[in-house]
């Protein structure tokens, strides 16, 4: 992974190493070429030098002769042996071109040595004039060394005439190299610097887009970076907010829609609760005048038809209770009777109607208004849609721990998808219930009831009756629950 | 316009590169040769050749043949000379020389106390060989090894043979010579002289001058006002001739007189080829030079203990203008 402190520090170490590079590069070079030039010096200083003691013997020699003291000789002496040494360092400035005048000149050295020499000891034995001789002899002698040295600095002008010139070329050269390089690393820079910045501008640049695009409210569009650094993680990090803000607004939406839905249902149910209570207005009207019907029908000596709108206002109350209430199964087989006397007194001859009860059995809990449309359904397909009546049986029995209710009928059955459909709770009817309950409202309750699925069982088939068996556990109709 | 922008930037970072490789290439290659040191052990030897009159093609020739030779057999030979007559720096030339120790001296011969009593002394005190060339000094006053080059009585004796034949046995004739002569002009005058000492119709004209061009020309001017019907003119010292011929051709045509010299002076060659020199002789300089060295080398080497005293000659030929009537 490559950092943005990465490629920084990248670039600016190239530069420094580039820079070190040269820098010692530039050293190397200035001080080889300092050595050369130092070189070059030492030989004239040395040629010179010797010229220089040389002519200094002369003198010495010349105090000697006029003041032959032991500091005089002691000094000549002193000349000669430095001069001697000077011997090894001549030798070598030597080279094939100035051989001659080199050995000449340190052959002149040893002449001049040895002219002093005599000199000195022709002067001792006070032979004057002798020695006069040769210290003019030696000045002589001084004198070539003078010239030769001339012609040898000019001979080493002209032999390291083409090493001067080399330099000079190589300086220039020099020159021209750093003018290039700088030229090169210039350029080279600028490339890897530009390169640098915009592989951090140009992230940023599509950040900023992104970053625009969003504020605009585009949560759509995936935010993209060619990058592999920090700005990379910046962008990913960046692309998951986006995708989280639009999971979020989507949520939002989502809710906002439910919430309009709930208020609609709220309003539906408020229209319907007033619905209900307008319907509720009837329904104790209808109960408090069926009820007067009743009286005034038994003070008027017809038994029969005060009994009849008894039951039908009993149904009717009960109906007008909440659904939501468990009862014993006890009342709902009193409610069970009151209603069977209506469908009698309406049918007649047509129902047969058979009750077998284990009256022990009818203490258990169930919803309120179960059994009731379950028989209402049995008449309406075995009686009602059938000229010659038919059989409704209706059985409380016990089986281990539950308590078996079944109701029966004769009526056309039913086929297999109308069973599990009516299970399922798939299946809406199209009759009116008298009690406005159906058989799956009827189901449903029930499975919410017990929280089970299996209580309700039909078994049928098409032209040979219907059976309902509704399983009730014991255990549960213990338990109060409302 | 963003592919263009990097194409251009990668071609200018090739150029650069490619200079900046070129530059640097350069600054390795600008080495040069340092000369090569001096082997201190084996030295060889050192020879000089000292001469005046460096500027005439006679020395330069002896010059070339010495440093031929030289290279040949390896040696160090180093050529101190002057131009023009001095004789100052000429003898402080060879004192030098005979200070700096060399292993021999080849020099050219002059006539004077200083010269041999360098050779004489400095020069045998350090044992250092000398051998003459072209001129000559005697031996018992130079202790020169030996003289190379040419034999000048017997070019004296050429010349007059060649003055007989081309004018006759009968006329005057001058012969010019230094107030100082050198050893070699007393030789060339001498060979002159026994040749010439045959006719007795022959009136030889002894005209001493300098050898300046002045005095040349007046010492000429003399002669021909002394003697207007002089024929033979021989300039026995080869500079003199050109003032000579000048002052002559002043006063009459040279065409119909006889005009001798001898090679080693720069003006020769031009007077000769304007046809105002009957003959000229002809030296071999190149070869004195050669064998100079060569003998030098023997003697130093010991193969040829002692060397001829007499010295050795080179051939001198006598060369007739063609084009003088």
């Amino acid at each position: 992974m490559n950092t943005i402190q990465k490629k920084i520090f990248f670039l600016t170490s190239m530069i420094v190493v580039i820079m070190m590079g040269i820098w010692i590069a530039l050293s190397i070079y200035i001080r080889q070429t300092h050595d050369q030039y130092n070189d070059i010096l030492q030989r004239y200083l040395v040629l010179n030098e010797v010229n220089e003691d040389s002519q200094n013997l002369i003198t010495d020699l010349n105090n000697y002769l006029y003041n032959p003291t032991p500091v005089n000789k002691m000094q000549i002496e002193e000349r000669e042996t430095k001069l001697q040494g000077m011997e090894n360092q001549i030798w070598d400035l030597g080279h094939v071109e100035n051989e001659f005048e080199l050995v000449n000149y340190i052959n002149l050295k040893d002449s001049l040595m040895a002219t002093v020499e005599r000199s000195v000891s022709l002067a001792n034995q006070d032979d004057s004039e002798a020695a006069y001789q040769e210290f003019n002899e030696a000045t002589r002698i001084a004198n070539y060394i003078a010239q030769t040295k001339t012609s040898l600095v000019e001979t080493e002008l002209e032999t390291y005439d083409v090493v001067y010139r080399g330099i000079i070329a190589r300086s220039s050269e020099v020159n021209r190299f750093g003018i290039w390089l700088i030229l090169l690393l210039t350029v080279v820079l600028i490339v890897f610097s530009y390169m640098l910045s915009r592989s951090i501008t140009r992230p940023v640049i599509q950040l900023t887009e992104a970053a625009n695009h969003l504020s605009m409210g585009h949560f759509d569009k995936a935010v993209e970076v060619d990058s592999n650094d920090e700005l990379y993680f910046l962008a990913k990090t960046f692309n998951r907010m986006r995708l989280n803000i639009n999971n979020l607004i989507q949520e939002i939406q989502k809710q906002a829609e439910l919430e309009k839905e709930l208020q609609e249902n709220k309003l539906l149910l408020q229209e319907s609760q007033f619905r209900s209570l307008q319907s509720q207005i009837n329904p104790h009207f209808l109960f408090n005048t069926l009820n007067t019907i009743s009286k005034k029908a038994y003070l008027e000596g017809s038994q029969e038809t005060s009994d009849i709108l008894v039951n039908v206002a009993d149904l009717l109350r009960y109906n007008l209770k909440s659904v939501d209430r468990s009862v014993s199964l006890r009342e709902e087989v009193t409610i069970l009777d009151g209603y069977m006397e209506i469908q009698k007194a309406r049918y007649t001859d047509r129902l047969v109607f058979i009750k077998d009860i284990d009256d022990s059995l009818l203490d258990v809990r169930i919803p309120a208004l179960t059994l009731q449309p379950i028989i209402e359904n049995a008449i309406i397909h075995s009686v009602e849609t059938r000229e010659e009546g038919g059989t409704v049986i209706f059985r409380i029995d016990k089986e281990e721990e539950f308590i078996k209710v079944e109701i029966e009928d004769d009526g056309p059955g039913m086929s297999e998808d109308m069973m599990s459909s009516l299970l399922e709770g798939a299946y809406v009817s199209k009759q009116g219930h008298s009690t406005g309950i159906g058989f799956v409202n009827v189901v449903k309750r029930v499975q919410l009831f017990y929280e089970r699925h299996d209580l309700i069982q039909i078994e049928s088939a098409p032209g040979s009756g219907t059976l309902i068996k509704l399983l009730i556990p014991k255990e549960r109709g213990d338990s109060e629950h409302v | 316009m963003n592919k263009l922008l990097s194409l251009f930037t990668i071609i200018i970072l090739g150029v650069l590169g490619y200079l900046t490789y070129i530059s640097a290439e350069g600054i390795l290659n600008a080495g040069w040769h340092e000369p090569l040191p001096l082997a201190r052990d084996s030295q060889q030897f050192r020879l000089v050749l000292i001469n005046q009159d460096s500027d005439t093609p006679f020395w330069d020739n002896v010059a070339k043949g010495a440093v031929k030779r030289a290279e040949e057999e390896g040696i160090m030979l180093e050529v101190l000379s002057n131009y023009g007559k001095n004789d100052d720096v000429f003898l402080s030339n060879l004192d030098l020389a005979i200070h700096s120790r060399v292993d021999g001296i080849i020099v050219q011969g002059l006539d004077q106390e200083a010269f041999k009593e360098l050779t004489k002394v400095r020069a045998a005190f350090h044992s250092i060989p000398v051998i003459t060339i072209a001129e000559d000094v005697p031996v018992e006053e130079s202790l020169r090894r030996t003289y190379v080059g040419s034999d000048h009585f017997e070019a004296g004796r050429l010349i007059a043979e060649q003055l007989i034949s081309d004018m006759g046995t009968a006329g005057k004739v001058a012969v010019l010579y230094d107030t100082n002569p050198h050893y070699y002009q007393k030789l060339r005058k001498e060979g002159v002289e026994s040749v010439l000492r045959h006719y007795p119709d022959i009136n030889l004209l002894s005209v001493e001058t300098e050898p300046t061009k002045d005095k040349v020309m007046m010492a000429t001017q003399n002669l021909l006002n002394n003697h207007p019907d002089a024929l033979g003119f021989i300039a026995i010292n080869a500079d003199v001739t050109s003032g000579m011929v000048q002052e002559i051709s002043r006063r009459k045509q040279v065409g119909p007189l006889f005009v001798y010299s001898f090679d080693d002076s720069t003006d020769i060659e031009s007077l000769f080829n304007e046809a105002k020199l009957d003959a000229v002789v002809s030296q071999d300089p190149e070869k004195m030079g050669d064998w100079g060295v060569e003998l030098l080398i023997e003697w130093l080497e010991g193969e040829t203990v002692p060397l001829d005293f007499g010295g050795y000659f080179t051939p001198v030929t006598i060369i007739e203008s063609k084009d003088k009537p």
